[in-house]
């Protein structure tokens, strides 16, 4: 925040005339220096680095991202290492070492085993491990795919399923589970499968666009310029059009896949990445960064290009240690001011989502928001609040910022309509999350009690099952791409609950009919049993089913989201506005009454707070007819915390006291109602009611009194009376002996 | 019904207005009226009533200074008394006779004496000040004639000025009826009316929703609103705009009201003589059909262009009573909702550019809410009986907040005569213990309760209870006093939050 902001100012040398960006990287960075390594692999299943030596690797993990983590390691066989990924359970590490051949090695044992290409004239372009249900692995071969199974018994792979078609070049991550085969001269044209745990899901082929820089001339797409990112759970696939300098972007759905239109770039390097879900295009030769949110599927950038920064770098650490001269030290002097330098470096290579991986110096940069900045950059309060209320990462900061600006704008006094639009995105943000919360909490239960009932071993990937089912692809895995891996089954849970028995039905007839291809793998025979090839045109047929009936996508928040409640709201804005804005209050109940409508159109309860200091300003204000009116129809919901507010406020009107009055008589407050109607003087309609409701806490010597008080002894006689018929034993009380004295002196006085 | 018969041109209705401060010589007397109805009279006769009047006020004065006279019951006349400003006195003599239908209620009366200097001081001022600005009285007698003629002009049905009578005691003049809406629209409503304040900055402007001749909100305080909602419903409601034909409205003008036509030669024939002056130079803000509906959904009118003092704006100007301050008036009409709002004179610099640049700042700022909560409010508009409860004819009044309810007039029209001569004369008894409690503790309301069994049968019922009135006619009823209460007790329950349960 603005702490840090100011901080990191003077350190970074590119851009000293006020350091502004929205995005940057965060010193120290993750180091993952081996002596001896031959490369570094990202494992983005497993979300790790790996970097092997010659007979060690070396694996750190980076979710969550904490540079000082050691490294663990597993002893490896030696040879050349194509590429190396850990199975997902990390028992096996797979190891390219050839366009034809993977090693296996099984981590505790130390076993190996070798898959290799059938036939010379199809070469290997990679592999990566699933958890789909149907297979363990899956080899991406120019001459199509090859699904394995591992058998952990003979230890050795199982061929599952054969895609044939030609590939030029493959791009996947697991994040979105799938993978995307280039074929074509123009390695244009593109097949999608997406493995995810129900299946597999062919999508229907499409091309890219690419523009032509002449007549004749047909550029060749390369896997570099395609990238696949999931942001708020879809699927997105961008493509760099280097001769239209655009970036297109196609969105999948379960059966189509949708052009969305392009973004301009600036540069002919370009990366991307995720953070938040907020999208960064790196215009790598220009050094800046340019952020969409492409939640609604807008094409205008949230704020304009500036350039990623490095911050947290300390400053002082190496202003001392030069003058301390020491060898150590200096060469970490050194390090540090090449780092200043090395943003956007040649040697720079980003990682969906959210890394760099800086290969020269070793090391691993996550790349962070600046909510902040952002929320400065923007004029529009709301869009700006919008986009800060979807923010999970950095919810704290978010949630601090939208307060922050909710509490300036009200004190800046900017017109009604534009608070107004600031209070719906706030309460409808909270009505959502409040939804997906309550949805939870009712529907776990019985949908863990159905889903095991149905299949017993396994209630977690029948979640799952059912979640992706229920709507578009990647429906299980926008969640995982939060980074929030505890809340992962929690979200399918709360996404795919209804869907469950549907889905689960559909699926389990399919397993009578076909019962073939039985790959008997760990517990899970079941679910393996009932998908044989052939079972794919029921799969699509089931899709469709499902896809109309399914959930709306909700935004999963749950502790880490930046919404506000009304009660928030009120300690957070209102109070701290109310005290500076002591003056005017009618700007402030204008802007409760908008908090009022909003929360009622999202059917949100809101806390007797906000009632109360409504009805004080509006006292202050000496707006006392307003404020009958908001009463009587019920604008300010009646509770006793408002009917006191009202009798406290209403000391100078008797309008208002009575409103209170009536307002505790209807809530049945009996005691209050009774001792406000004695406070009002209305003692003797008091003792009725005393009487009508049985009401006995009130004290005797409160009627008394106030009888006593009004120097009328017939009403005192009255009063006295009432208490010795209808309250047992009051005639040998004290208030009986000594107010049965004072009646008589009373009566007494006018003869003497 | 109406037959109240006060025929135009004889001696039964007089209404005049003098200044007791006024023609306190010898051979100055006439100075003291400032109004007289019927101008005709002859002077000697106009003088002997207000000495009558006068002469009246200064004796009951000696033993009550604060109020000293309400009204006199003589053999074959009332006079009802109403003091409107310092020295400044309305009377009205009604004859009293023989038939039944001109049963009066005085309390009634009173009202409509000040409901017509209500309205008169809304947009002339008070009288006082207009003697101040014009000691020769000339000013404002052709103001009051004009004004009080127009006034008197509603209660004209055919040839004969219709007073309210006993009909007419299931109503209370200068209350407001409010519609009952839910707490999302209300709020709807809230927010529409805050977004038409906040127009203002700095200056304060404030508003009146109506819906039909209901009223929906207002930021005006009681007295203000009271004027305004009257005025509304005589001359701006959609209502009042189309014809004022239909039989609903709160002043449950069951009577087809007369033509403009007859009204103007109402006017007509009593001009042209001393009184009146020359009015066609006079504001005259009751004229009837001068109001429409403009292009851009603001009413527009011609009574106050053809003003020649204020012939640079045709936007009306009133004072509020509370602060005296001067504010344009400006409705704004969308089918059944009207929206009154009023801004400051002070806070326009250019009079009708001005205006009209805040008419377009609320039309950009709130039309869209106006069109929503007009749509909500028919959506949830019960109809002219809307508020008919089966076997009750009933009238609530809440004294503090100046709001009534009744049963539609078409209802209570259904009520045979004898029950409301009983409730009429229910109601003056319950005035006069009213008045009684008034002075003797004005701060504590005292609960009052009386049933009576009518001569037909019918139950008459009045219940008072801190600051609410009800009154109720049951006929056709069970005739023991316990199901009377009963039929109270629930009706409270169901449609009084309670508030005449006993307690």
């Amino acid at each position: 925040m603005s702490a840090i902001a100011s901080s990191s100012q003077p350190v970074v040398g590119l851009s000293s005339s006020g350091a502004l960006s929205h995005a940057y990287i965060k010193y120290p960075p993750l180091r993952y220096n081996i002596p001896g390594s031959r490369g570094l692999f990202y494992d983005d299943g497993n979300k790790i680095i790996v970097s092997p030596t010659n007979n060690q690797v070396f694996s750190w993990k980076i979710s969550p991202f904490t540079p000082a983590i050691a490294p663990t390691s597993d002893s490896l066989s030696e040879g050349p290492i194509l590429s190396i990924k850990f199975s997902l359970d990390s028992k096996l590490i797979a190891i390219q070492r050839s366009n034809h051949e993977i090693q296996f090695q099984h981590l505790e044992t130390g076993e190996t085993f070798t898959q290799k290409c059938k036939s010379e004239s199809e070469s290997l372009l990679g592999f990566f491990w699933t958890d789909c249900l149907l297979c363990d692995i899956v080899f991406v071969k120019t001459s199509g795919l090859d699904l394995f199974a591992y058998n952990s018994e003979l230890n050795m792979l199982h061929l599952v399923e054969t895609r044939k078609l030609n590939v030029n070049w493959y791009v996947y991550t697991h994040e979105s589970r799938l993978v995307l085969l280039a074929s074509g001269m123009q390695c244009k044209a593109f097949t999608g499968f997406q493995l995810s745990s129900v299946g597999i899901i062919q999508l229907p082929k499409f091309e890219m666009v690419m523009a032509k820089s002449e007549a004749n001339s047909k550029p060749i797409l390369a896997s570099e310029d395609v990238y696949i990112i999931t942001v708020y759970g879809r699927i997105y696939c961008l493509q760099v059009d280097r001769v239209a300098m655009l970036l297109h972007s196609y969105r999948f759905y379960c059966d189509a896949v949708v052009q969305q239109g392009s973004l301009p770039i600036y540069s002919s390097k370009i990366a991307v990445s995720v953070v938040d879900n907020v999208l960064l295009v790196h215009q790598v030769d220009a050094k800046v960064v340019i952020l969409y949110d492409i939640f609604l599927d807008s094409q205008s950038p949230i704020s304009a290009p500036l350039p990623l920064l490095l911050r947290g770098l300390p400053r002082s650490t190496s202003m001392g240690s030069r003058s301390n001269d020491k060898n150590g030290e200096n060469s970490e002097v050194n390090y540090l001011s090449d780092l200043e330098a090395i943003i956007y470096g040649d040697d720079w290579n980003f990682l969906i989502p959210d890394l760099i991986c800086d290969v020269s110096n070793k090391i691993l940069w996550k790349l962070h928001l600046d909510l902040e900045a952002i929320a400065a950059s923007s004029s529009d309060m709301a869009s700006v609040l919008d986009f800060l209320q979807r923010r999970k990462l950095e919810a704290y900061q978010a949630k601090h910022l939208c307060l922050a600006t909710a509490r300036t704008i009200i004190l800046e006094r900017r017109p009604l309509s534009l608070v107004a639009r600031v209070i719906d995105v706030l309460v409808s943000s909270y009505a959502n999350s409040l939804k997906t919360g309550n949805y939870f909490k009712g529907s776990r239960s019985e949908k863990r009690a159905a889903s095991t009932a149905l299949h017993e071993n396994i209630p977690a990937a029948g979640d799952m099952a059912s979640a992706s089912r229920a709507t578009i692809i990647g429906k299980s895995f926008e969640y995982e791409g939060a980074g929030l891996e505890g809340e992962y089954f929690q979200a399918s849970a709360s996404s795919g609950s209804d869907l469950e028995e549907n889905g689960t039905m559909g699926y389990l007839r399919t397993d009578t009919n076909i019962d073939t291809g039985k790959v008997p793998i760990g517990t899970e025979t079941k679910i393996i049993e009932v998908h044989p090839p052939s079972v794919q045109a029921d799969y699509d047929g089931l899709r469709n089913n499902l896809s109309g009936t399914s959930v709306s996508r909700m935004q999963e928040r749950q502790l880490t989201s930046p919404v506000i409640s009304p009660d928030e709201m009120y300690s957070f804005v209102f109070c701290p506005v109310e005290e500076e804005m002591a003056g005017e209050p009618s700007y402030l109940v204008s802007i409760m009454i908008e908090l009022l409508r909003s929360a009622n159109s999202e059917k949100i309860k809101v806390h007797p707070n906000i009632y109360v200091l409504t009805v004080q300003l509006l006292a202050r204000n000496e707006q006392f007819v307003e404020l009958g009116l908001l009463i009587i129809n019920k604008v300010l919901e009646p509770s006793r915390e408002v009917a006191l507010q009202l009798l406290e406020s209403g000391r100078q009107n008797r309008q208002i006291r009575k409103l209170g009055l009536d307002m505790l008589r209807q809530l049945n407050l009996h005691h209050d109602y009774i001792v406000s109607l004695v406070q009002e003087g209305y003692y003797l309609e008091a003792l009725r009611y005393t009487r009508k409701h049985k009401v006995v806490t009130v004290q005797p010597s409160l009627f008394l009194e106030a009888a006593l008080s009004s120097k009328d002894p017939q009403h005192l006689a009255a009063v006295l009376r009432f208490f010795s018929d209808f309250l047992p034993g009051f005639s040998h009380t004290s208030d009986h002996k000594a107010y049965y004295h004072l009646l008589t002196e009373m009566t007494l006085a006018p003869v003497s | 019904m109406g037959l109240s018969s006060v025929s135009i041109n004889t001696e039964d209705l007089q209404f005049c207005v003098f200044d007791l401060k006024r023609g306190q010589y010898e051979g100055q007397e006439l100075d003291k009226i400032l109004f007289f109805y019927p101008a005709d009279l002859p002077f000697p006769s106009q003088l002997s009533v207000v000495g009558l009047s006068e002469g009246l006020i200064t004796f009951t004065s000696i033993f009550s200074p604060e109020a000293p006279c309400e009204v006199i019951e003589a053999n074959r006349h009332s006079h009802v008394f109403y003091q409107a400003e310092a020295d400044i006195w309305m009377v009205m003599v009604v004859e009293k006779s023989k038939e039944v239908e001109s049963v009066w209620r005085i309390d009634a009366l009173r009202k409509v004496l000040k409901e017509v200097h209500s309205l008169f001081m809304m947009f002339h001022g008070s009288i006082k000040s207009l003697l101040m600005k014009d000691p020769t009285g000339g000013v404002v007698r052709s103001h009051l004639y004009t004004f009080i003629m127009d006034y008197l002009s509603d209660f004209l049905v055919g040839k004969k000025l219709h007073l309210p009578s006993f009909r007419d005691s299931l109503k209370e003049r200068g209350t407001i009826e409010m519609l009952t809406v839910g707490r999302e629209v209300a709020i709807e409503v809230q927010s529409l009316v805050r977004v038409v304040e906040s127009c203002g900055g700095n200056a304060q402007y404030h508003s009146l929703l109506m819906f039909q001749d209901l009223l929906v909100s207002t930021t005006l305080c009681p007295d203000d609103t009271i004027n305004l909602f009257a005025y509304a419903v005589l001359r701006l409601t959609p209502h009042a705009l189309s014809s004022r034909q239909s039989s609903w409205s709160y002043r449950g003008k069951g009577n087809s009201r007369s033509s403009t036509e007859a009204t103007a030669s109402f006017f007509e024939q009593h001009s042209g003589n001393s009184w009146s002056g020359d009015h066609r130079s006079i504001l005259r803000p009751l004229q009837h059909d001068r109001w429409s509906k403009g292009k851009d959904g603001f009413l527009v009118n011609d009574i106050w262009h053809a003003n020649s003092g204020n012939s640079t704006s045709s936007t009306p100007v009133i004072y509020l009573q509370q602060t005296e301050e001067r504010m344009y008036l400006c409705a704004y009409q969308h089918r059944s909702l009207t929206l009154l709002f009023v801004v400051p004179v002070s806070s326009i610099i250019n009079a009708e550019q001005g205006v009209n640049v805040v008419k377009q700042l609320i039309l950009d700022n709130a039309s869209l809410k106006m069109l929503k909560v007009e749509e909500k409010l028919s959506k949830g508009w019960g109809g002219e009986n809307a508020y008919h409860v089966p076997g009750y004819r009933y009238l609530l009044v809440d004294v503090d907040q100046n709001i009534s309810r009744a049963s539609p007039p078409a209802k209570v029209d259904t009520l045979t005569k004898d029950s409301l001569l009983s409730l009429t004369k229910l109601r003056k008894e319950v005035d006069i213990e009213k008045s009684r409690a008034r002075w003797d503790s004005p701060d504590h309301d005292r609960d009052l309760e009386i049933c009576i069994r009518a001569k037909n049968n019918a139950w008459v019922i009045a219940r008072t209870t801190r600051g609410k009135e009800l009154y109720m006619v049951l006929e056709n009823a069970n005739e023991t006093v316990l199901y009377a209460s009963d039929a109270v007790e629930k009706f409270s329950n169901r449609y009084c939050n309670g508030a005449f349960s006993l307690d």
